[in-house]
């Protein structure tokens, strides 16, 4: 599928729904007043829409069900949602009053799909709508099992994903199962074959394997948005447990993933699992231990991983904004109108991160900065003073034209940052050459006593006697 | 006669799935329960919400043998002396501070109960609901219970039976309100909770036309019952009404309260299937530990009322394990108890058969009844039968109660059917790899060592077929056949193909279109497993280098792959423009050399004039050519200066503005004091 994206209808600005520095636009406000009158109502219901730190406390979820007892039983994952600050909206997938929003408003900012089974939404949801709702920067949880029905499935084809066509088949792994007394078909997967990254599972690393049970699925190549967060062993494969395997599987070894992310173009984030009892107080609570390793774990890793997880989703970690983009001369404050080429320029911008609650300021040492005129000139690391400000400063290349600061900062897990800003570049003006060069000093001797020359000449000429 | 023993057995093997069609394992509440519990009902500063929610919590963990009382009882007794004696309570937190004071026992002065009692029965009077019945009724059965007031009863007893029997419907279900034509499961609970008060309340026999009536109304509401394939059983609202619905377990448990409290005050059986009743109590098990407060106590209390029932109390015989290791030497232990999880009466398991799952084959096993260790109250089968080999069955298990009185009070449900894994080692021998010219002539044939490491190189071209073989037998020395047996060839490109081992060898002319005409090097890699193997295994055997013919134009281009996330998300390496390199100039000291030497000439030409000994003899003397002769100078000097100042600073206009003045300047003078020095010399040639 292409990804759901967004154009960015304006170059300059960092992304529609940041709330840009009061301090940035003073001037701008002044000198566009219009323009940003426009450009407001033009955007008006996309800020009001999707992830607004402003008030991230009223963020609203609607959870679907087809069975209203998952509610009991997934209690422990939506008890932590609500003290995190989410208004959890309970409905049966098939309720025929469901809709996601009203006069074209969202009601929701996220929506949690636990209904496997549902073959049918009701109300106004259908597929496209629920795309919709992604297409306009929202956040996607898809839970499946077994009983997968071809709308959850084409849904999250529709994110990236291909779950496994057959419908009786199950992840089992002969070699990283969970030992369990009672469960001897090796269908409960004890995993711990993470993704490596901080942003998205947390800095605590995941000691206890992830339990899961449920249905496999694979990766669309085509798609680079999409994410394998937990994989399955090499091992594993995707099959009847109770029937004989007659031709190969269509998934085998770590083609299998267990639970993938998709961060779109427009920073919406999905996750895509095909275990419902994943998120289960079942599997939350159970200990667990992998085959063939001693050690027992008293609770399984999932309620971490689950947490972690959905705090990446639903923005709490891995949210950037960059402000203040700024340039100027090497000994100067004001941004220049253009540049002259060799000049030395420092270039600066800040970037903060959305913790849940404030903005952060965001360290990382791989920011890099371009001078781009249809390829990069320069190419520079930025480095930051641990309060967000980052900066560096370089010479202006000997080519003159019209050249970019370009920002692009793509890292696995957090929201990308695409600023760019235009500055023309001229070449030196006639007098702004180098005026008295030493290789001509001797040309310059033989003009003057040659003038001198001719000076005294006069007198012996014209009054030698 | 062969057609009809077919017939026998396909009956035999009907009516065992019909007798106990147990998928799953039923384990009784445990531990896990109560440490839920005291997580679910946690006081908000040490008191909760309601008083409904209070007796939940309390009910629950009395039922559980937990004991919170002490942290909850000041706030909740507190708040049941204010219910209790405000006259304007609702009936509700009534009924639930009577029942909160039934638990904690609270100090409540005489006359109070008095008030509540008088109130209550003014209530059950003129009540027309249902509900209203079965909170006052159930409000003075308490009431009786705890002050002992053995002359507390129903004025008009079987008028009270009546009115709550004339809300019944024809299918067992009831209604809440004589107004409301909609009927519910659930409410037939409560109605039969409400019967089984009033029973208790009446103080002559109810008539026994009315009991039985209601009997029937139980039986027809047990018609209605819903059922999963496992076999357990549950109750569900069939119009899900728009208010308040109920799911199928607060029905089923409130179902199950109102029965078993019909029972106990009825004489004479109920005629229900022990069956069902298992059922019932398996469906309430099969939930699990519920993560909601309300789903935990109605979990917990039907189980409470099902644990000493007198229609049947259900046995719940569980497995600590299913899954038996042949190597270890696993025991089948068995243990029955009831729903709470205590012991069971009396009794013995057998053994009754054992089938290899998916075959209809007869059991391998004769009964066998199992040994029961009266320490750990665990039966138990002291090894494995002899012919249980590796693999999956179905273990067949039968209760039989000692004392036949029990037969009636204790539901066993007949058969158990519990799926067993029985897992142990497999032997892998003779395995072989080989690339084979045609169907019968090898070229090579390695042995592979499936338990170590092995590094087998071969190659092959698209004529020639690949043949893996190896056998694998169980420790009894039977084939065996796994489920996972499954070959990867891996491209260096990472394009991978599988294939089931178990069919002839792979033959490379029919695969080369599959294999996207990608000559080169693969990886080899076999898995092994099954559920039952203990030592599945996944090996590297080593590479095959394919040389696979040209592609077609048209052939398949081989999917793409996955890009590595490191190369999509790491930094960019960094560029820093290369400048045009600047001429070349000699360095410094040259120049200033040749400077130095540029300024020769004009010292030889001073040197020289000095030598010719030049005078300036012809200077006019009279003051006025003297004075244009010095201006002319000066002008020439000031023009040399303008070149020196256009070089140093000025522009182009500039000096040229300057030297038009100069040069008319420099033109007057110089026609004078030339002229003057052509007539002197001009005089001295005349002359």
């Amino acid at each position: 599928m292409s990804p759901p994206h967004r154009v960015n209808p304006q170059p300059l600005s960092l992304s529609p729904r940041q709330p840009k520095d009061p301090t940035t636009t003073e001037m701008a406000r002044s000198n566009f007043s219009v323009l940003t009158i426009l450009s407001v109502i033009l955007l008006l219901p996309v800020l009001s829409l999707s992830f607004s730190p402003d008030s991230p406390s009223d963020r609203r979820l609607l959870v679907l069900f087809d069975d209203l007892s998952l509610q009991s039983s997934h209690s422990i994952f939506f008890n932590s949602l609500k003290s995190r600050g989410f208004d959890l909206d309970f409905k049966l997938a098939d309720d025929p009053k469901l809709a996601l929003q009203r006069y074209g408003q969202y009601l929701y900012d996220g929506l949690i799909l636990f209904s496997p089974s549902i073959e049918r939404f009701g109300g106004a949801l259908d597929l496209a709508a629920v795309l919709d709702f992604v297409d306009s920067g929202h956040d996607l949880i898809i839970a499946a099992d077994s009983s997968a029905s071809d709308l959850i499935k084409s849904v999250a084809t529709e994110c990236g994903v291909d779950f496994d066509e057959d419908p009786s088949a199950l992840v089992i792994d002969h070699r990283s199962y969970a030992v369990v007394g009672i469960e001897g078909d090796h269908t409960l997967i004890a995993a711990d074959d993470f993704i490596e990254s901080d942003v998205l599972l947390g800095e605590n690393k995941i000691e206890a394997p992830v339990l899961f049970k449920g249905i496999a699925h694979s990766l669309n190549a085509a798609n680079n948005l999409v994410l394998k967060v937990l994989s399955a062993s090499p091992a594993a494969y995707s099959a009847n447990p109770s029937s004989k395997l007659s031709s190969p599987p269509s998934l085998t070894g770590s083609t299998i993933s267990l639970v993938s992310v998709v961060q779109a173009r427009n920073n919406a984030r999905i996750m895509i699992t095909g275990s419902l009892d994943l998120f289960s107080n079942r599997f939350f609570r159970s200990s667990v231990q992998k085959a063939g390793s001693p050690k027992r774990y008293d609770k399984s890793g999932n309620e971490q991983f689950v947490a972690e997880l959905s705090k990446w989703v639903f923005h709490e970690r891995g949210h950037l904004k960059a402000v203040n983009l700024r340039h100027n001369k090497a000994g100067e404050t004001d941004e220049p109108a253009m540049y002259r080429i060799k000049d030395d320029l420092d270039f600066s911008v800040e970037i903060y991160e959305w913790s849940g609650k404030s903005w952060e300021p965001y360290v990382a040492n791989d920011v890099q900065v371009q001078f781009y005129m249809m390829s990069p000139y320069v190419l520079k690391t930025l480095s930051n003073d641990k309060k967000g400000l980052y900066h560096t400063s370089f010479k202006v290349p000997d080519v003159y034209g019209v050249f970019q600061f370009k920002v692009e900062y793509n890292r696995l897990g957090y929201t990308s940052l695409l600023l760019s800003k235009q500055i023309p570049v001229r070449p030196f003006k006639h007098n702004e050459y180098e005026r008295f060069i030493t290789a001509a000093f001797p040309y310059y001797g033989a003009s003057f006593t040659m003038m001198a020359g001719f000076f005294i000449f006069s007198f012996v000429y014209l009054y030698h006697k | 006669m062969a057609r009809s023993l077919e017939g026998f057995l396909v009956l035999i093997v009907a009516a065992l799935v019909y007798s106990s069609a147990v998928a799953s394992v039923f384990q009784p509440i445990s531990d896990s329960h109560r440490s839920v519990a005291l997580e679910l009902f946690t006081p908000l500063e040490g008191s909760f919400s309601s008083l409904a929610e209070t007796y939940e919590a309390l009910r629950t963990f009395e039922v559980l043998g937990i004991d919170k009382k002490t942290d909850i009882n000041t706030a909740a007794c507190q708040s049941v002396l204010e219910t209790l004696g405000s006259s304007s309570s609702a009936l509700k937190d009534l009924f639930y501070a009577l029942k909160v004071n039934g638990i904690l026992k609270c100090e409540i002065k005489k006359d109070v109960f008095e008030g509540v009692t008088s109130s209550l029965q003014a209530t059950v009077s003129s009540a027309g609901a249902l509900l209203d019945f079965y909170y006052s009724v159930g409000g003075l059965v308490i009431i009786k219970d705890q002050t002992s007031k053995d002359d507390l009863y129903l004025a008009d007893a079987e008028g009270v039976f009546g009115s709550i029997k004339a809300l019944s419907q024809s299918d067992g279900r009831w209604r809440y309100n004589s107004n409301n034509p909609e009927s519910s499961t659930f409410a037939a609970g409560l109605a039969l909770q409400a019967l089984a008060d009033v029973v208790s309340l009446s103080s002559s026999e109810i008539d026994q036309s009315l009991i039985g009536a209601t009997k029937n109304d139980i039986l027809k509401l047990f018609d209605s019952i819903e059922k999963y394939d496992d076999g357990t059983f549950y109750f569900d609202e069939k119009l899900v009404d728009t208010h308040e619905h109920q799911g199928p377990l607060s029905t089923t448990s409130s179902v199950v309260r109102g029965l078993t409290a019909f029972a106990a005050v009825t004489s004479g059986s109920l005629n229900l299937p022990s069956g069902k009743i298992l059922g019932l109590a398996r469906f309430l098990l099969g939930i699990g530990i519920p993560g909601d407060a309300k789903d935990l106590f109605n979990q917990v209390d039907s189980l409470a009322s099902l644990e000493s029932n007198l229609v049947a109390i259900p046995l719940i015989l569980s497995l600590p394990a299913t899954v038996l290791s042949l190597t270890k030497k696993d025991s089948v232990k068995v243990k029955v108890n009831t729903v709470l999880g205590s012991n069971a009466p009396p009794l013995t398991v057998k053994l009754v058969g054992v089938f290899r799952s998916g075959s209809k084959d007869t059991s391998l096993v004769e009964g066998q009844e199992l040994k029961f260790n009266p320490e750990s109250a665990v039966y138990a089968l002291d090894a494995l039968p002899k012919s249980v080999d590796v693999g999956k069955y179905t273990f067949v298990f039968e209760m039989v109660l000692h004392d036949p009185d029990h037969l009636n009070l204790y539901a066993t449900g007949g058969q158990t059917q519990i799926p067993i894994f029985v897992t142990g080692l497999v032997k892998v021998d003779s395995a072989e790899i080989a690339v084979l010219d045609s169907d019968l002539g090898s070229t090579e044939t390695k042995k592979i060592d499936l338990s170590g490491e092995n590094t087998v190189s071969l190659s092959a071209n698209h004529l020639q077929k690949l043949r893996l073989s190896f056998q694998l037998s169980t420790s009894l020395g039977h084939a065996f056949k796994p489920h996972q047996a499954i070959l990867k060839l891996t491209h260096e490109s990472k394009v991978e193909h599988s294939f089931v081992v178990g069919s002839s060898g792979k033959h490379f002319l029919g695969l080369v279109e599959k294999f996207f005409y990608l000559s080169g090097k693969y990886n080899v890699q076999l898995t092994v497993g099954d559920a039952v193997m203990e030592n599945s295994f996944l090996k590297a055997i080593g590479h095959l280098d394919l040389d696979l013919p040209e592609p077609p134009e048209k052939a398949a281009q081989p999917p793409p792959q996955l890009l590595d996330q490191k190369l999509r998300y790491g930094p960019k390496a960094e560029i820093t423009h290369i400048f045009r390199v600047p001429e070349k100039l000699p360095p410094k000291e040259l120049s200033h050399a040749f400077l130095g030497l540029t300024l020769l000439p004009l010292l030889g030409f001073l040197i020289g004039l000095l030598h010719l000994g030049v005078n300036l003899k012809n200077f006019p003397s009279s003051s006025v050519p003297a004075m244009f002769a010095v201006l002319f100078h000066l002008g020439i000097a000031a023009v040399l200066l303008l070149y020196a100042l256009f070089w140093l600073k000025w522009d182009l206009f500039t000096t040229l503005k300057a030297l038009g003045f100069l040069g008319a300047f420099l033109m007057f003078v110089g026609h004078r004091i030339l002229s003057h020095l052509a007539s002197i010399s001009s005089k001295l040639k005349s002359a």
